[in-house]
């Protein structure tokens, strides 16, 4: 190790009903531009007003991150030009940012956090005819304005993978925060990537989405940077083909000449403020480790994996309600697990609630479906959704726990294999197996094993 | 008069004076404190629908789809808008010649107005109906032209007059303010537009000071390095004063004001490259190409000029020796003066060191010995202090200025003052 | 510090102004001027003194993260030529 080095720049969407600096709703129309007013787009005279909201959900992150807080924010401009700037300046916190000097815990490492800071999203862009070849470009200002928070992590990420670590915890704790919506908020990432080969050149690649995205592309730059020439450049991650290009060489690079935004006030970030922030903070993952083991007495090892997931994690405390955690932790844990990997997908993908898995669980809890069946059943659930209730009962999968009629298939049974008996009575205790065996094919699988068991015993 | 011949009136004067760059197609009457009041906007103040270009080409044709916050109050109250007056391109300058539409000082054609807002002064002169004027200033663009042209001009406390829907030159130092024939339409209009607006997160929430009682008062000693006449004519009005010294103020004020101004300038004026309101070119070649082309095109050079001396004052490498020092000293300016209002209840000084000057002699100046005209005005802009300009005699048969210059929140002193004011 | 014809390029350049040769001569001597004025303020001591970001101090202002009316496409679109389907058009990005 040591040979690779990365840092890694995330900018992740905020959840909130609007903007960061005007009332515009963040989502809720797909039609361009009608998501806008004067201010996300820079229409002359109008002014910045800050959203509360955004600032609460930056100290959320700050605090699940152990940053240091900042006692006053304040905003700065940074000035470019590009036809997605509503001002050619972005409003940013460039001298003092909100958060700084945090840390967050993958399994083996802590990656150490230089800043969290509060920035606006500028405008989307379409290249009507692809990047290299349009003459000019479509802009829809509906994102102009969104909220940002930009993460920036030490140069201390040591391979593409544990980058994507990063990034999948760095989700896992923004919703987990209730700060971000996966299906409606974007997450970017820039990284800087240098390998000691080439004396650690660093080479920024920009915006890559999604953690994914971000191993295949760190993979595709170090080979790259292994075979090539390596020179400090700026360059893009091109998705459709899986390569790097250069974007193209600047004549100089641009100044931002930071200066303090005067339309904007400094905002005072109390203790009082911090610690009331803290007390509403939902329930981190490390905090979710210790209430299962501690209090709902589930295997360490289960609360670990279920905790690292959010969704899993929320479906895994619903059905707690209703069933034994250490059940419902073995099933979410591993069976649900399996059978996801087997069918390839996520529990994003396909439509298993916490209902269907509670009633399911309930059922084999009380007693009346066996573990095969239940297997059966959650195997089929990940094709398509359906009332598992209803089901078992159409297709008459309840054991069945009728002791008199059990009894009288034992009896039976015995009747029928007196050889086997015998070969019992003689000390075979696999012959006994072979008895419950027969009177469960008898019962089609769906007869109560111990109540099996106990006439079983009892006639022999 | 009915409203029909104020705009005829208006286009009349326009004709000869250049004060307007839009006038009104109507101007209906409404209700309220300003009924039966016509008021003249400077044109880097949005008015729905009616072209805003705040003196510069690049926004000819602009019409803005919103009102500034004040320009609904005036609204509701029944004020009728009459147009836009003229102003150096988005108040670059103190004579208005930085624009295509350069307007005449009212008593003599071959004079300047002052600036920026140069229109508004001229036609608060000329209008022989009853009007008020909504301008606007960065480093004295209200005292200057008011002086020059012999009328009241009253620059409010930062912060107290919303500034959503003004066109920015320095958004730590843009005041709205109000040009007037008399003090009481001035106290009529101040008391509409001041107040706290959610929209502008600069605008104050805080009570101003009701005392108007004025025991005190500084002429600022370092002002009256004038023209002996004008040092006459601003000594001579004043029953009890004494001299108060202000060294940083006449040493750093203008440099300070400058650097900031123009820093923060530059980047106001960034979003003006062709896209979305304003001049535009054809979409041809890349992005970096089609901005310098419009921009170049269509800002004026003074525009220019602050647009690279802003850009240069916040460059790494230079930040800290121009900007972010003349941001420290601008509290030590601040400071200067609460420290001399703590004794004066007003300070006094000259609106300008000089009579509205010929347009033959404004050609010959340098850039330089332009800003430095606002020698008087920078320090109380600078520090955000309300001050007002008061017409306090004639030399050579020009209007001379006084300025009163109040501590902030201590608006309603100036008013007292311009009430008990003869002229 | 040199005010010359290098620098002023790359200024202009960072602000997107295209300026003549003529234009750029006319400048050098008016911007050794006036930063010369500006320089003035090195001579002051500003240890321990805070950047004044606005005259008068003024903090905390924000607003609560309640929506409000969006204007129309047409209104937005409205003060431009540059414009397809909905969208504004811009200059090529590369």
């Amino acid at each position: 190790m040591g040979d690779v080095k990365i840092g890694l720049e995330v900018h992740a969407e905020l959840d909130t009903e609007t903007k960061l600096f005007c009332p515009c709703h963040t989502h809720g129309s797909d039609a361009p531009n009608t998501l806008t007013c004067p201010i996300c787009l820079g229409m002359p005279g109008s002014k910045p007003v800050l959203n509360k909201k955004v600032v609460e959900y930056a100290l959320r992150l700050c605090l699940a991150t152990e940053c240091k807080i900042a006692p006053e924010i304040i905003f700065s401009r940074k000035t470019y030009f590009y036809p997605d700037m509503s001002k050619n300046y972005q409003i940013t916190q460039y001298e003092i940012p909100i958060g700084s000097e945090g840390v967050i815990k993958l399994e083996n490492k802590d990656v150490k956090l230089k800043r969290i800071h509060i920035e606006e999203d500028p405008a989307a862009l379409t290249h009507p005819s692809g990047m290299q070849t349009s003459t000019y470009v479509l802009v829809d200002y509906n994102r102009s304005g969104r909220p940002l928070l930009e993460i920036v992590t030490e140069p201390v990420l040591e391979s593409p993978e544990e980058a994507r670590d990063f990034m999948k915890k760095l989700i896992t704790i923004l919703n987990y925060l209730d700060i971000f919506d996966q299906n409606e908020c974007i997450i970017k990432a820039d990284a800087n990537i240098s390998i000691k080969e080439k004396k650690f050149t660093r080479v920024e690649i920009k915006n890559i989405t999604g953690f994914k995205e971000i191993e295949r592309a760190l993979k595709y730059e170090i080979e790259r940077q292994k075979k090539e020439k390596v020179i400090q450049e700026t360059r893009a991650w091109d998705s459709d083909n899986g390569v790097t290009h250069s974007l193209r060489a600047k004549e100089s690079e641009d100044d931002y000449g930071y200066i303090l935004d005067s339309d904007l006030v400094p905002i005072e970030i109390s203790q009082d403020y911090i610690k009331k922030i803290k007390a509403e903070l939902p329930e981190l993952a490390h905090e979710k480790i210790q209430r299962y083991t501690e209090n709902l007495k589930i295997d360490p090892m289960d609360a670990q994996v279920i905790s690292s997931d959010y969704q899993l994690a929320k479906m895994f405390e619903k059905v707690s309600e209703n069933v034994s955690p250490i059940l419902a932790a073995r099933w979410v844990r591993r069976e649900l697990s399996r059978v996801l990997n087997y069918a390839k997908k996520t529990l994003e993908e396909v439509k298993i609630t916490d209902k269907e898995m509670s009633d399911l669980l309930m059922l084999l809890e009380q007693g009346k479906i066996t573990q095969q069946t239940a297997q059966r059943i959650i195997e089929k659930l990940v094709e398509k959704q359906f009332d598992v209730n209803n089901y078992v009962k159409e297709n008459n999968l309840m054991i069945v726990s009728n002791a008199k009629e059990l009894e009288d298939i034992c009896r039976k049974i015995l009747k029928q294999n007196e050889k086997i008996v015998n070969d019992y009575k003689s000390g075979n205790e696999k012959a006994f197996m072979a008895l419950v065996g027969q009177v469960m094919r008898e019962t089609k699988g769906k007869g109560n094993p111990k109540i099996i068991n106990d006439a079983l015993k009892k006639l022999i | 008069m009915s409203s029909k011949d104020v705009l005829k009136e208006c286009k009349n004067i326009n004709k000869e004076y250049n004060y307007f760059n839009t006038i009104a197609s109507d101007a209906k009457e409404g209700s309220g404190k300003l009924k039966s009041y016509y008021i003249s906007v400077k044109d880097c103040i949005c008015v729905k629908d009616m072209e805003t270009t705040s003196g510069s080409e690049i926004l000819k044709g602009y019409k803005p789809i919103f009102n500034a916050t004040i320009i609904d109050k005036i609204i509701k109250e029944g004020g009728s808008i009459i147009g836009k007056t003229t102003q150096d391109e988005f108040g670059f300058g103190s004579f208005n010649v930085n624009t295509k539409n350069i307007p005449k000082n009212p008593f003599d054609k071959t004079r300047t107005c002052g600036g920026s807002s140069g229109g508004a002064a001229g036609i608060t002169q000329k209008a022989s109906f009853k009007h008020i004027a909504i301008a606007e200033s960065t480093g004295g663009s209200i005292a200057c032209p008011a002086s020059f042209c012999g009328i009241i001009g009253f620059t409010p406390t930062y912060g107290l007059v919303s500034r959503y829907g003004l066109l920015d030159y320095a958004n730590s130092l843009d005041k709205i303010g109000i040009m007037a024939k008399n003090i009481n339409d001035i106290e009529l209009m101040f008391n509409i537009i001041k107040g706290h607006d959610k929209k502008d997160s600069t605008s104050l929430n805080l009570e101003l000071n009701k005392d108007t009682k004025i025991k005190k008062i500084g002429v600022i000693k370092e002002t009256l390095n004038v023209d002996p006449e004008i040092k006459d004519l601003i000594l001579s009005k004043l029953d009890n004063y004494e001299l108060v010294s202000l060294p940083s103020v006449e040493k750093y004020s203008l440099a300070t004001y400058y650097i900031l101004a123009m820093a923060e300038a530059s980047t106001n004026l960034a979003k003006y490259c062709g896209m979305r309101y304003g001049m535009h070119e054809e979409l041809k070649g890349n992005f970096n190409e089609y901005f310098s082309k419009v921009r170049s095109n269509f800002f004026g050079k003074e525009a220019k000029r602050r647009i690279i001396l802003g850009t240069f004052t916040r460059m790494a490498g230079y930040r800290n020796a121009y900007y972010l020092k003349a941001a420290k000293v601008r509290t030590l300016i601040i400071n200067e003066y609460k420290k001399a209002f703590k004794k004066y209840d007003l300070l006094v000084s000259p609106t300008m060191p000089i009579i509205a000057p010929k347009f033959s002699e404004i050609d010959k100046l340098t850039p330089l010995e332009n800003y430095m005209m606002d020698i008087m005005t920078v320090g109380p802009n600078l520090a955000g202090l309300p001050h007002i300009s008061l017409n306090v005699g004639f030399k050579d048969k020009m209007p001379v200025g006084i300025m009163f210059i109040a501590d902030h929140l201590n608006d309603n002193k100036l008013i007292e003052v311009g009430k008990k004011w003869e002229m | 510090m040199k005010i010359d014809k290098e620098l002023i390029k790359r200024v202009a350049n960072n602000a997107r102004l295209n300026l003549t040769d003529k234009e750029i001569e006319e400048f050098i001597p008016q911007f050794k001027d006036i930063l010369n004025v500006f320089s003035k303020i090195s001579e002051v001591n500003t240890d321990n003194v805070k950047v004044s970001i606005h005259p008068i101090e003024i903090k905390n202002s924000m607003r609560e993260d309640i929506p409000e009316k969006c204007i129309t496409q047409e209104d937005a679109l409205k003060n431009t030529k540059h414009k397809k389907d909905g969208y504004f058009k811009g200059p090529a990005a590369i």
